[in-house]
């Protein structure tokens, strides 16, 4: 890969496959030109076996919706698209080549998530036209050091999962903000979305996170951390089926399962109307999470430039006030509420583009 | 002076001591082999038992009973209650006959006292058992209304080595910030807040670091794929969990000196587990110091493996920010349990009610 020429308009397509949506956007030199998303309501995604059976519809909406916006695909730079749970790869920007295409055909990924069609996709529009496709910062961002692999039993091992790209994004903004250099800083960063990453970031490298398919602080859609013997019983009871105990674990856990509701808007409604069981719930979720950056400011031996509080969750006065009351001697708060990922994979792959970053390769 | 006789009854042995005030006059153990204890059917029916053999070393000891001002017996699995040193009162008696929250040996404690202290016309009492439960309320929510977190830890060693560690830092117990680590074959972590421990994990529900003879919290996807795979019993789940989890599982030894010597031999598996283990607790003492909003007067370490001066260096190096550390090694329930029974005796405590 050559660095483009500087006076050429760096054009990138940008592909983000979410669980009810897929988001669009086109940048151009950096800046979005325009955003836009496909919907798709549950019943629609619940129809599909496996991440695999949603390529094909997904693929055809979205080009549809790109003609819509009069783009010319063949005079694109490159396509970035989100990385799903691949196997564990250190933090960077990937070209999508066979070798990724190959495992994601063959669901030789560590789960089954819907952000891995975006590389199908990209791959194959960008095969048709002659364009390089990228992925950044995929799920499966693995940067562990050895003491945050061991569990408590040996054939069940930490993982790192992680909602990498926009946890480095906000790092590196807040790095920004304080006028360093990204890779001599040190973050606790917590992604609070329907599933909560909190992760110790030690000079640029996520050393540790809870994996928020199964560890860490109950979120809107997920239990976290249960009590392991509380959790056997369960499997063991005979009443339950496979597919329902982890129904508990991702989807229907959390204040899904303590409230029967995901959406903190709605439970911030109860709470002014008086649903004192709402507002405990609410402030345990807040508890567990300052916990989780209380174990994650000990990984970085308290040497922490910064805490970061993003993700939508992070609009919710309640739940970062009482988390900021109780992390304040850690140190500085920087609250980015959403996330910027759409931005991040426009970034990591203009950044390969202008040869400022290597490239890295999948195999 | 007073004079205080502790009754100390374990899975695999009954502790006695006799005690004038905080000092030991004489101690005794007596264990008890598996097939001797095989024949009882109930925990409870080896009370007359245990309580002969108490009577005998008493006897033998040349103790009287009409010279005793208390008698102090290790709680048992009662109903969750807060910290403190408690009259055994018929209701306790019929908790601990029963077992409520479990079939366990200190549930006799409670029992022999009660009898003994009949005899002598004397209270009975017992202090700071497992089933302490001061966590608030914030604390007992796991992500699940299927699950939630009890409190059930080393209450009894937690809260006698804090009220040391608070004469040390020269505040009264009940206006100190601290963070108790019990480091035994099971691990608990507390925060205590102006004297109740308001967060605690939960070692024997496989919640926390791993211990050297407990697996501590695990994945729980990789956990309910485990149990489904069916390979394994729910019997064998359960000790992987509690028993034969964590350094055991890994090193083949639940002893931490024998792991201690493999690494200062070079072993680098056992060095990387040991050290994974330090890195859990370092980080849970993080989390606690978080509960606790930073204002930590002091880290205590406690249980046998604080006699292990590079493992607690090594945590220290972790968590050394927060606050400052101290080390009180061991565990000593017998004494634990005359000093709970002595503030009562002195009126600086009163003893409490349990219902």
């Amino acid at each position: 890969m050559t660095p483009v020429n500087e006076n050429q308009a760096l054009r990138i397509l940008v592909l983000n496959p979410g669980s009810t949506s897929t988001k669009v956007a086109y940048f151009e030199n950096e800046e979005c030109l325009w955003q836009d998303q496909v919907l798709y309501t549950i019943d629609q995604i619940a129809s599909c076996r496996d991440y695999l059976d949603q390529v094909e519809f997904r693929q055809n909406d979205l080009e549809t919706l790109i003609r819509e916006h009069d783009l010319d695909v063949s005079n694109l730079s490159a396509i970035a698209s989100r990385g799903g749970p691949f196997k564990p790869l250190e933090s960077g920007t990937y070209l999508v080549d066979e070798s990724v295409i190959k495992d994601v055909r063959n669901k030789n990924v560590q789960i089954d998530h819907v952000s891995n069609t975006g590389v199908l996709i990209a791959y194959d529009m960008g095969h048709r036209y002659g364009i390089p496709a990228y992925f950044v910062d995929p799920i499966s961002v693995d940067e562990f050091e050895p003491e945050a692999r061991i569990s408590g039993f040996p054939g069940i091992d930490r993982k790192s999962l992680v909602h990498a790209l926009n946890i480095k994004a906000v790092s590196r903004k807040a790095a920004t903000e304080l006028n360093r250099n990204y890779d001599a800083l040190n973050f606790v960063v917590a992604h609070l979305g329907g599933g909560i990453s909190i992760c110790a970031i030690k000079h640029g490298r996520i050393i540790d996170v809870n994996n928020a398919v199964e560890e860490g602080p109950f979120s809107p859609e997920r239990s976290g951390t249960v009590p392991a013997s509380s959790l056997a019983r369960l499997c063991f009871n005979g009443q339950l089926p496979y597919e329902t105990v982890k129904k508990r674990i991702v989807g229907k856990g959390g204040l899904n399962g303590l409230l029967g509701i995901s959406d903190l808007r709605e439970i911030e409604n109860k709470i002014r109307q008086g649903d004192r069981h709402a507002e405990l719930v609410v402030n345990a979720m807040a508890y567990q999470i300052f916990k989780e950056i209380g174990a994650m400011a000990a990984v970085l031996k308290g040497r922490v430039d910064g805490i970061i509080l993003t993700g939508g969750v992070a609009h919710a006065q309640r739940v970062v006030e009482r988390i900021k009351e109780h992390v304040d001697f850690l140190g500085r708060i920087f609250v980015y509420p959403g996330e910027m990922e759409m931005e991040a994979l426009a970034s990591g792959v203009t950044r390969v583009l202008k040869g400022e970053e290597k490239v890295k390769s999948y195999t | 002076m007073h004079q205080i006789l502790v009754i100390n009854p374990g899975s695999t042995s009954t502790k006695m001591a006799l005690y004038h005030d905080e000092r030991e006059q004489c101690t005794h153990s007596i264990a008890h082999l598996p097939q001797e204890l095989a024949s009882f059917k109930t925990i409870a029916d080896q009370f007359p038992f245990r309580t002969k053999l108490v009577l005998q070393w008493m006897t033998h000891s040349g103790i009287a009973t009409t010279e005793l001002s208390a008698i102090v017996g290790r709680g048992g699995l009662i109903k969750p209650i807060e910290g403190g040193c408690y009259r055994v009162n018929d209701i306790m008696i019929q908790d601990l006959t029963k077992g409520i929250q479990g079939q366990h040996a200190s549930n006799l404690g409670g029992l022999i006292a009660k009898e003994i202290a009949k005899q002598a016309g004397v209270e009975a009492y017992i202090v700071d058992p497992v089933v302490v439960d001061e966590l608030q309320p914030v604390a007992r929510y796991a992500g699940h209304p299927a699950f939630s977190r009890i409190s059930i830890f080393h209450a009894l060693n937690q809260k006698a080595v804090a009220m040391e560690a608070a004469l040390q830092i020269g505040k009264p117990y009940s206006q100190c910030h601290l963070i108790v680590v019990h480091l035994g074959g099971g691990i608990s972590i507390g925060a205590h807040l102006n004297g109740k421990v308001v967060d605690v994990n939960n070692a024997l529900n496989g919640e926390g670091p791993f211990s050297p003879e407990r697996s501590g919290t695990l994945p729980s996807g990789q956990l309910v794929d485990y149990c489904f795979q069916r390979q394994k019993s729910k019997d064998e789940i359960d000790r992987m969990i509690v028993g034969k989890g964590g350094l055991v599982a890994y090193l083949g030894t639940n002893d931490s000196l024998a792991v201690r010597q493999r690494i200062d031999r070079g072993d680098q598996t056992a060095a990387d587990v040991f050290a994974a283990m330090g890195y859990q607790i370092a980080k849970y003492i993080g989390s606690m110091s978080v509960v606790l909003k930073g204002k930590v007067d002091a880290i205590v370490f406690t249980g046998g493996m604080a006699r292990d001066s590079e493992l607690i260096r090594d945590i220290e190096s972790q968590v050394s920010w927060i606050a400052r550390t101290i080390v009180i090694p061991g565990e000593r329930e017998l004494l634990a349990l005359a000093l709970g029974a002595l503030r009562v005796l002195r009126g600086e405590e009163n003893a409490k009610e349990y219902h």
